[in-house]
């Protein structure tokens, strides 16, 4: 489903962000990517999500070459793959029920959809009760499960989060992993999960890509099952 | 269709609204722009018209030698001005009917003082030449004035063709300052707009990750910029139409003279407004177009 062949990333000040990477990943995987700070981690997402474009090398996301992409057909393509970040990104002004709704309006999806999509992916992440409440109204961990419900709202196969737990205490992380897990298996949605707490990787053992000056350094299920 | 139009237009006109200030300040400039566009274009195209119907009329008087009044003389010299190109209609006046129209134009009261000049007039036998276009003037004038037996020209042009260089200049002043000012007006949309992109970058991230098309994320900038332009043309507009039908009345359509008569207010009015708002909507569209293409389009 993803298929990273021998890309480099070099930026035009001259960072080598990624240096000839190899990566699959399956459909319906769960998978952490690790790595410190300039690594490479949040290259290899803007790479994913279309935002940027290889230097060398092929990036192959459910059979379509990401880097040769046109421009106007990036739109259609990212409506594939939802993104939840550490700051959650709410739009304040809007209730959570509308928060949802607007990742659906803004791709033209009919009004008797977004009612029956946005109340089902509500029902998934646990906040049903909490439609017509406005984000500053909500913990973390809620306003992080409002995130969750926007980006997977259009269905997309493949759900990225960035450090979904950043901001939150290990309790309310733990709620959002188990969601996290819920969708990868009730919506069948891959998930690449960016993280630096080790804790959580160690917690639930799942496929772990470290990366290091953008070079894979590892690549296996914690518990020492080598995976490649 | 119809919700997705109606969504950007809500956005647009919540967007004008978002920056009063800002919004406020384009409309001004919008506004003062059209206002000087019509006076620039109501000055332009009265003056056209004057100047239509003097270079309509423009003539060269010739004067032929006194040894060379025979018939055939003034057949032949008659004969070469018609071959001149631009030349459009030839008309001969007699030394005496000259002489005549001299008495009677200028010595109403004293005529039997020039009694005296009737048996020896100094008059010469003339033609009127009317010619096709006033550039055409001097050449045509130098051209006649080589003909053997032609004594000189005259042509009133030189004021009329003055008329037409101070025309020209007023168009060429007028045209810099109407883009200096359209410019400056872009310039401010494009800043309003360019605020509104600012104040919605939450919005934008979430429309271009979840995958809305380019011209659905574009559309309520552009909106916007159009609307400006719109609220932007609405005074010159009915400026333009009732401060030209108030000229039109108070001056009974002239100004100094007949010569000087101005385009009747319909439908003269209606197309200046026509032109007014379209360069409205033209401008809020360039400089929305430009801010949205500058901030929106940097990263795919």
């Amino acid at each position: 489903m993803i298929k990273i062949e021998n890309v480099s990333k070099v930026y035009k000040n001259g960072t080598h962000a990624l240096n000839n990477i190899n990566l699959f990943i399956k459909s319906g995987e769960f998978v952490y990517i690790t790595g410190s700070t300039g690594s490479g981690k949040s290259t290899l997402i803007k790479l994913l999500n279309g935002e940027e474009i290889p230097t060398k090398g092929l990036v192959e996301v459910n059979k379509v070459n990401v880097g040769i992409l046109k421009h106007n057909k990036v739109p259609l393509y990212r409506r594939n793959i939802g993104v939840v970040f550490q700051d959650y990104r709410l739009l304040k002004s809007k209730t959570v029920y509308e928060n949802v709704a607007y990742a659906l309006e803004v791709v033209d999806k009919k009004p008797e959809e977004i009612i029956s999509r946005v109340r089902e992916v509500l029902k998934l992440v646990g906040l049903n009760d909490k439609a017509n409440s406005f984000p500053d109204q909500l913990s973390g961990g809620q306003q992080q499960r409002v995130a969750i419900a926007r980006a997977i709202a259009n269905k997309p196969k493949i759900l990225i989060a960035d450090e979904p737990t950043g901001n939150l205490d290990p309790k309310m992380s733990d709620e959002i992993i188990t969601l996290l897990e819920k969708i990868n298996i009730e919506e069948k949605t891959t998930i690449l999960m960016v993280t630096h707490d080790f804790i959580i990787v160690k917690k639930r053992p799942k496929r772990t890509i470290s990366l290091e000056q953008g070079h894979i350094t590892r690549d296996m299920i914690f518990k020492g099952v080598k995976n490649v | 269709m119809f919700r997705r139009f109606k969504r950007h237009l809500k956005e647009g006109i919540l967007g004008v609204f978002r920056h009063a200030g800002l919004s406020f300040s384009s409309i001004s400039a919008v506004m003062i722009t059209l206002l000087l566009i019509s006076l620039f274009l109501i000055i332009t195209t009265n003056l056209q018209k004057v100047s239509e119907k003097i270079e309509g009329s423009l003539k060269i008087s010739v004067l032929v030698k006194y040894e060379n009044e025979s018939e055939a003389d003034l057949k032949r010299i008659r004969e070469e001005i018609s071959k001149i190109y631009g030349v459009v209609n030839i008309t001969h006046h007699t030394k005496e009917e000259e002489y005549q129209y001299y008495i009677d134009t200028y010595f109403e009261e004293q005529k039997e003082l020039f009694k005296s000049y009737e048996d020896s007039n100094p008059f010469h036998e003339s033609f009127m030449v009317e010619i096709q276009d006033a550039r055409m003037l001097e050449e045509i004038s130098v051209h006649i004035l080589g003909i053997e037996g032609v004594f000189d020209t005259n042509y009133g042009g030189v004021s009329s063709r003055k008329l037409v260089e101070i025309l020209n200049n007023i168009r060429i002043i007028g045209l810099a300052l109407v883009i200096s000012l359209c410019s400056l007006a872009i310039y401010l949309v494009y800043n309003t707009i360019k605020i509104t992109i600012s104040a919605r970058a939450d919005e934008i991230w979430i429309m271009r990750n979840v995958g809305a098309r380019n011209g659905y994320v574009t559309a309520p900038f552009l909106v916007e910029g159009v609307i400006i332009g719109i609220i932007g043309s609405l005074i010159p507009v009915l400026l333009t139409i009732f401060g030209y039908i108030y000229l039109y009345k108070q001056t009974e359509g002239y100004i100094i003279s007949e010569l000087f008569s101005l385009i009747q207010p319909l439908p003269y009015v209606i197309e200046l407004s026509l032109i007014l708002v379209g360069t409205g909507i033209l401008v809020g569209f360039v400089g929305s177009f430009l801010s949205v293409n500058k901030y929106l389009r940097l990263r795919r």
